[in-house]
């Protein structure tokens, strides 16, 4: 498991070919099994490149239970 | 009783990532011939070959391609549903790790033959290797052109998507896969509409389970009359049983439906109960379907014998239990899992799990009483009745079950607290 870096963070969008709408939850699913937890910056980044509303994002991701939610 | 090799008849001969090996074994005839058909007549083979989801719910494949193929415009999508997360079953897995070049075949035939350009396998979380082994498949099959623009040629482009599951069991009900791919909470929806009219995205929609797309290119490659002329004239092919529980020996058959009887499956390939002990109760479908007795084992392996069994066939995952189990602690065994996986969308299995589960705890520790049984029934009854999806209509089935055939087991563990 690795601690959250940008660098690490941008591979994973190149791997999964861009950030859609379409592939978003495989994509948090990426970051959650990289990092151990999806960041809140995390959350904040695709809400602004899929357009799906934060809330949405949080709400979804901390009702499974594979899925942690980092702190702010 | 003898095993039918159909879509197992490749598992394990190659290399699962070596699509040389699957084409040697001869593979990918059936999609070259799709190619060249069209949809038109993919559908209709399918259609004549009888084919029926193996997911659980039975619905007939060849009328539900068509359902989605008749939308001509804007996108669609098709889903592999590899969740697999009832008790008992564990059949896809044999058929994602042994032969993965066919599953995808048939995923890509079913993507030709409803027009979806757009492909996602869900795969259940709990399957680790089988997720890492199907990403490297989709980098293998860009390579060979079997996935991006064009394939093989054709006009067609095709892109899949391997999605892990997170760890829901609801998840394996259409709509609460299509709700957590569209980033919402894993939940079941009211339908109408179905899928197949406003799913993913609201856009149309096949979900289909792992086996029923793994049938798709045996049936193009056999031909529709030799695939018929296995099974039983309303359900032809064969069908992949789990079989766990008390059984010397459990696993994956693939068996000709209808060949033999339940209890010829469970002695003959099972080797009888673990301890030697006569069977007590059988779950043919599943952990959520109804509890067969002893004596209803005669029927034979299709959906309809089953039915009139008095259980459902479902995911075809054969439970043992033997004699000397109570079925106070095989139903407690049961709501231990089934208590903490309700979606909560729909109240009645929302609220109705955890009292079930409440009154089951309460009873298996002795202090239960009548009006409590009366109680679970009622609960039972209106969840059964009431509920959206699947899982609350079918979880209770079991409890339902099994207060119907071993009354004495309740009636026994209430009578400890009167004394």
């Amino acid at each position: 498991m690795k601690t959250f870096n940008i660098q690490t963070y941008k591979n994973l969008i190149k791997e999964v070919g861009g950030l859609t709408v379409e592939n978003s939850f495989l994509f948090l699913g990426k970051v959650q099994e990289t990092f151990g937890c999806v960041p809140r910056e995390v959350v904040r980044d695709v809400a602004m490149k899929t357009g799906f509303s934060e809330a949405r994002i949080y709400g979804a991701l901390t009702s499974y239970r594979d899925f942690k939610v980092g702190r702010e | 009783m003898k095993e039918t090799k159909l879509l197992t008849r490749w598992v394990g001969k190659y290399e699962p990532l070596d699509l040389k090996g699957y084409e040697a074994h001869g593979g990918l005839a059936a999609l070259k011939r799709a190619l060249a058909m069209g949809p038109e007549s993919i559908i209709e083979e399918i259609k004549r070959a009888g084919l029926v989801g193996r997911g659980g719910a039975g619905f007939p494949t060849g009328p539900k391609w068509a359902m989605v193929a008749g939308e001509k415009q804007g996108q669609k999508y098709l889903i592999c549903n590899a969740e697999e997360g009832e008790i008992g079953t564990f059949k896809d897995k044999v058929l994602l790790d042994g032969d993965p070049w066919m599953v995808l075949e048939g995923i890509l035939i079913a993507a030709c033959a409803v027009g979806a350009e757009k492909t996602y396998i869900y795969i259940n979380g709990e399957y680790d290797q089988t997720v890492e082994l199907w990403e490297s498949l989709v980098v293998e099959a860009r390579k060979a052109g079997l996935l991006g623009d064009n394939i093989l040629g054709s006009k067609i482009s095709l892109d899949l998507q391997v999605v892990k599951s997170k760890g829901l069991y609801i998840t394996g009900e259409e709509f609460a896969l299509i709700s957590s791919l569209e980033m919402r909470r894993a939940a079941s929806r009211l339908k109408p509409p179905y899928p197949t009219e406003k799913g993913l995205f609201g856009r149309p929609t096949v979900v289909n389970n792992v086996e029923t797309l793994a049938n798709v290119p045996v049936i193009l490659a056999e031909g529709v009359e030799a695939y018929r002329k296995l099974g039983v004239a309303d359900e032809p092919g064969t069908r992949l049983f789990s079989l766990s529980g008390d059984v010397k020996k459990s696993g994956v058959y693939e068996l000709e439906i209808g060949s033999g009887t339940l209890a010829e499956f469970i002695n003959e390939f099972g080797r009888g109960t673990a301890s030697g002990r006569p069977i007590k109760t059988v779950q043919p479908g599943g952990g959520t379907s109804r509890f067969l007795a002893r004596d209803s084992l005669k029927c034979k392996l299709t959906a309809k014998d089953i039915r009139q069994a008095g259980s459902g066939i479902g995911t075809a995952g054969v439970i043992v239990y033997e004699e000397g189990k109570r079925a106070v602690d095989i139903v407690k065994e049961l709501m231990e899992f089934y208590g903490f996986e309700s979606c909560g969308r729909c109240a009645p299995c929302r609220i109705g799990v955890v009292r079930m589960k409440e009154i089951i705890d309460k009873v298996f520790q002795g202090e239960g009483t009548n009006e409590d049984l009366e109680q679970l029934r009622q609960i039972g009854k209106a969840c059964v009745a009431v509920s959206t999806c699947g899982m609350g209509q079918a979880f209770p089935l079991p409890i339902l079950s099994a207060l119907e055939l071993f009354p004495q087991d309740f009636e026994a563990a209430i009578e400890k607290v009167s004394e």
